[in-house]
């Protein structure tokens, strides 16, 4: 071993992202050598934005050899099959951005050329009736993807709903257990070296002085080592992701939890509905240069089916990044590296990702800065591809409110501009540089917003017409028969998952 | 919304025979069988092709496969030999050799990848050498083959190959393949191209017979000239000697070998470098050299004086500008081949950009508006592979120690692109490979290439450090145990090839004449 090797870690802030990384730091690492420390405040409140994600998650749970039932169980969650989007593009739209494809490909071409034919032929069945997912959740099931990879009930995946809270509590027991100290207490200054600027050490309100060789910052929007003790600097994407605001709300059920999370655009911004096992979250996440917090509250409680919980919280936040995500020896992750508003969930899959690539790119105490600039570039163009992405929702809007005018007149990136030309053009994804999303997320985003391509692959003529109507007709059967097959989303929780106080 | 009807182009006319013309008619009659859409092929026998990269890369396979061709019958209509990989012989330094296997190297383990724990083990004092943990390179010099296995749990499923063949086979199967499929060929020579005068478009060509070919699309397979992309619709190019300075080569083919090497050799001179691919019939042989630094005649002995057979005809040479259209589809023509450039075959890629310049035209494949937005995606695309390949061939004559000639001390101290140098100084601090869109070669491809240029990391990744040594000592034993003993239970490629897919004897020289 090196002298240049980390031997000390601190974590700043203890929500989701703080807890996140403490846990796969505790994993990974030989703590008998490298000591790994969270440092985090009661008096502070965890943000908890993201109490949906995206199925990555699993993935992660995985890593840290979480079983999913008492993962499920122990954050009173409940499983995601996509989302469903209302009003979205114009009043009365419906439409599904599901976590699988709709269905095979067939001769090697994706379903949605197929399906582009089959319309053209005068067919005008929805696209949605060939997502297996949405089968699956307009029925209020929820089953495990078939094994069998001829099944069309292979095409799926899935992510979960859970209180963020609780998620936070489970992992740091996780971390605990693994050798990651607790520090409890505020810091109230960081002192920086001299010499290099690195952070040498932050200081607690009780005085306590605490060293580290390297910080990762998960102290949220606030940013406490990247901004207020760096200056690294923000890059604000506010003039494309107008809304800047959440006034939240939990709420009592109303009905059995759907296994989706649910989208409604508003006048000045969009509503969640999120159904974990004890609760409902909701919320309105809206642009103030658009409406007052009072309307926006009027808003969402008018729009929530249970029975409030609590008070309603307003959340502040600038959509965009930080123009650095690591800084000198800090690394920002969570919030404290960037926001783009919770509409795709994908606050808990921009901490994964960051974290899987700091293990990937795991520095000594050289923070060879080449590396970091890597780091910096690759997690840089993952931000502005699920921007393009989030952006897609909004600017295709029809309706005639101030903020979605707004929205349909602003100007877009290049990067997505030219997206959208060639998938007008031909029904094709036009892919970039470290895409988050895959080919059927965009064409559910394409067709759900009605941004239809002017052709389809010539190579679906080499099936005849009537063979493809009748074989589309075969599979949209066969996925209703697959999704009656499954149980309801509530007896398959009860059976595997149920959270612990409600026995 | 938008329910225009579908607008599907009708008829496709391909300029020039060789080997991307025939690639492109082949693939183009089997995917769009149903289309109703012609596809003319014009070629002249007067004009010889060039059929360059008599060596490729395993992508090959799934071209053939989408082809629907035999792999036993295309390696006896070709000649055809298997190849594992490249060894490369005095690049590095007077003496030195490597191989670039098609293969990966050892299995990962723990969360770091595998070339990292290698790393710390040299670090720890461990001098195994990298490639003792390739099976491919294991077996390419035992001179032993055999295809490898599906399953991901199975040694075998470590390495993939590729073909060396005869090139002016390669064409003269897949024409009969494409002629089948309904493609017509046209002989004759073209004389002009006819361009739409308001839109600029190709409308037909004018051959010398007088005779006229219209169509909607056209497939520029004319060879360096670019006939139709450069000629006709004045695409420029883009110059890269001074990143890659060979300009040009000398190739005859010598004496067939008893026992084919199962990989492709490249030997550096003073001014370039001289391939040697083993075919059934007969071994392939080349200079590659730069005439700002050796003269012809120098070529033309070092050549014939370093072959390990006898010359079956008189050198052929053959002149080229390294670089890339500055477009490779503009309006309605597409160039594939060396119409569309050429980055010299040293990691036999000619082959590869044909066949994914057609992938890319079918996944993106036109209506007869023609689209600039397809056009421009298709194009940005192109751009990134050819970059990908470059750099990859730059780091080849970049990274070495050689300063023994001018030549090697121009490549050696020369500029090279941006996106290669952050790569090499990543991988020079750490060890880590960074990945970037489009790149055919995957990391155990670069890896090869640099540790082969000798380009030794100064550190690895401080996460190997969770194994204990001799932990590290005993996996890694093992691994190397488990190559060695594969590579030698495989058959010699010769036995393998009288096994499978021998080819018909032929016989060269004298007995021609003779027979003529």
């Amino acid at each position: 071993m090196s002298d240049q090797s980390i031997k000390s870690i601190i974590v700043v802030g203890g929500g989701t992202a703080g807890w996140m990384s403490a846990s796969i730091l505790s994993r990974f690492l030989d703590l008998q050598t490298c000591s790994v420390t969270l440092v985090e405040s009661e008096e502070i409140g965890i943000v908890g934005v993201g109490e949906a994600t995206v199925p990555l998650m699993q993935h992660f749970n995985g890593v840290l050899g979480i079983d999913e039932n008492e993962f499920v169980a122990a954050t009173n969650g409940s499983f995601k099959l996509g989302i469903e989007f209302r009003d979205w593009g114009k009043m009365g739209n419906v439409h599904f951005h599901g976590f699988g494809d709709y269905g095979d490909t067939i001769e090697g071409v994706s379903p949605h050329h197929h399906w582009l034919k089959l319309r053209q032929m005068g067919d005008m069945t929805p696209i949605d009736d060939y997502s297996f997912p949405y089968a699956v959740g307009r029925r209020g099931r929820f089953g495990q993807p078939s094994p069998d990879p001829k099944a069309e009930a292979a095409f799926f995946r899935y992510a979960f709903h859970f209180d963020a809270s609780l998620y936070a509590r489970y992992l740091r027991g996780y971390s605990e257990t693994r050798g990651v100290t607790r520090v409890e207490g505020r810091v109230v200054e960081t002192a920086l070296d001299g010499e290099n600027g690195n952070i040498k050490s932050i200081t607690l309100a009780d005085g306590r002085v605490l060293e580290a060789d390297f910080f990762i910052d998960c102290s949220g929007f606030y940013g406490l080592l990247i901004e207020q003790a760096l200056k690294t600097g923000y890059e604000e994407w506010t003039h494309w992701l107008p809304c800047n605001r959440a006034v939240v709300v939990p709420t009592t059920r109303d009905g059995p939890p759907t296994p989706f999370t649910v989208s409604s655009a508003q006048e000045a911004g969009w509503q969640w509905r999120i159904p974990l096992q004890h609760r409902e979250g909701n919320g309105y996440v809206y642009s103030s240069a658009f409406i007052e917090d009072d309307p926006a509250r009027d808003t969402l409680l008018a729009n929530v089916k249970g029975e409030p919980l609590a008070d309603t919280r307003v959340l502040k936040f600038v959509t965009g990044r930080r123009k650095k995500f690591w800084n000198k020896n800090c690394v920002a992750i969570g919030l404290a590296g960037g926001f783009m508003e919770p509409l795709e969930s994908t606050s808990i899959q921009l901490i994964q990702t960051a974290i899987a690539r700091l293990i990937e790119m795991f520095p000594d105490k050289n923070f060879d800065p080449v590396m970091v600039d890597e780091y910096n570039r690759v997690t840089a163009n993952e931000f502005e591809r699920i921007r393009d992405f989030l952006i897609l929702h909004y600017s295709p809007s029809q309706r005639d409110e101030p903020l979605w005018n707004y929205c349909r007149n602003m100007d877009i990136p290049d990067s997505l501009a030219h997206k959208i030309d060639v998938w007008k053009s031909c029904g094709r994804v036009a892919f970039q540089t470290d895409e988050s999303y895959q080919e059927p997320s965009w064409v559910a985003v394409f067709m759900g917003n009605g941004i239809l391509p002017n052709r389809y692959d010539p190579l679906v003529d080499l099936i005849e017409p009537e063979r493809l109507k009748l074989g589309l007709e075969r599979r949209r059967q066969k996925m209703a028969a697959a999704a009656e097959a499954m149980p309801s989303h509530e007896a398959y929780i009860a059976r595997f998952c149920k959270m612990k106080d409600a026995a | 919304m938008t329910e225009a009807p579908q607008h599907n182009i009708r008829s496709i006319v391909i300029a020039g025979g060789g080997s991307a013309g025939w690639m492109a008619a082949a693939a183009l009659s089997t995917v769009l069988a149903a289309q109703r859409c012609s596809i003319t092929l014009v070629e002249s026998e007067e004009i010889g092709i060039v059929g360059v990269g008599e060596a490729t890369i395993p992508p090959i396979q799934l071209f053939n496969r989408i082809l629907g061709i035999d792999d036993n019958e295309f390696v006896r209509a070709t000649q055809a030999t298997f190849k594992l990989g490249i060894e490369f012989v005095n690049w590095t330094k007077q003496g030195h050799r490597y191989i670039h296997p098609f293969g990966r190297y050892g299995d990962d383990f723990g969360i770091a990848p595998f070339h990292q724990h290698w790393l710390r083990a040299r670090a720890l004092g461990d001098a195994t050498p990298f490639d003792a943990y390739s099976l491919t390179t294991a077996a390419a010099r035992l001179g032993k083959f055999q295809r490898p296995d599906g399953n991901p749990n199975s040694v075998f499923s470590t390495f993939s190959y590729a073909y060396h063949f005869d090139a002016a086979l390669y064409a003269k199967y897949l024409r009969g393949l494409a002629e089948q499929r309904g493609v017509i060929r046209r002989e004759g020579k073209i004389a002009r191209v006819n361009l739409d005068g308001e839109s600029g478009h190709i409308q037909s060509l004018t051959l010398d017979d007088g005779g006229k070919i219209a169509g909607e699309l056209f497939i520029d397979c004319t060879g360096f000239r670019g006939l139709l992309i450069g000629d006709a619709l004045g695409v420029g190019y883009q110059d890269w000697s001074q990143w890659l300075p060979c300009d040009r080569a000398m190739a005859v083919p010598s004496v067939k070998v008893p026992e084919t090497t199962p990989y492709t050799r490249a030997t550096a001179w003073g001014a370039g470098w001289q391939w040697r691919i083993p075919l059934q019939h007969r071994t392939g042989n080349g200079m590659v050299y730069s005439s700002a630094y050796m003269d012809d005649d120098e070529a033309r002995r070092l050549l014939l004086g370093n072959l390990d057979s006898d010359p079956l005809d008189d050198p052929r040479q053959l002149r080229f500008t390294t670089g890339r259209r500055e477009k490779f589809w503009h309006k309605n023509c597409v160039a594939l081949g060396l119409a569309s450039g050429f980055l010299e075959p040293l990691e036999s890629t000619s082959i590869h950009l044909i066949q994914s310049g057609i992938t890319k035209l079918l996944s993106w494949f036109p209506g007869n508006d023609f689209d600039p937005a397809v056009e421009a995606e298709y194009n940005r695309q192109g751009v990134n592979e050819f970059e990908r390949i470059r750099d990859f061939l730059v780091l080849h004559y970049n990274a070495t120690e050689r300063d023994d000639t001018p030549f090697w001390n121009y490549c050696r101290t020369m500029d090279i692109p941006d996106s290669l140098s952050e790569k090499v100084e990543m991988f020079r601090r750490n060890g880590r490979l960074i990945a970037r869109d489009l790149d055919i070669f995957q990391d155990s491809s670069w890896l090869a290439v640099l540790l082969g240029q000798g380009i030794n990391p100064l550190d690895y990744d401080p996460l190997t450090d969770n194994i204990q040594p001799s932990e590290l000592d005993k996996v890694l034993t093992g691994m190397r145990g488990v190559i060695a003993r594969t590579a030698q239970n495989m058959p010699t490629q010769s036995a393998f090839i009288d096994a499978h897919c021998r080819a018909p004897a032929v016989s060269f020289g004298k007995e021609i004449d003779e027979v003529l």
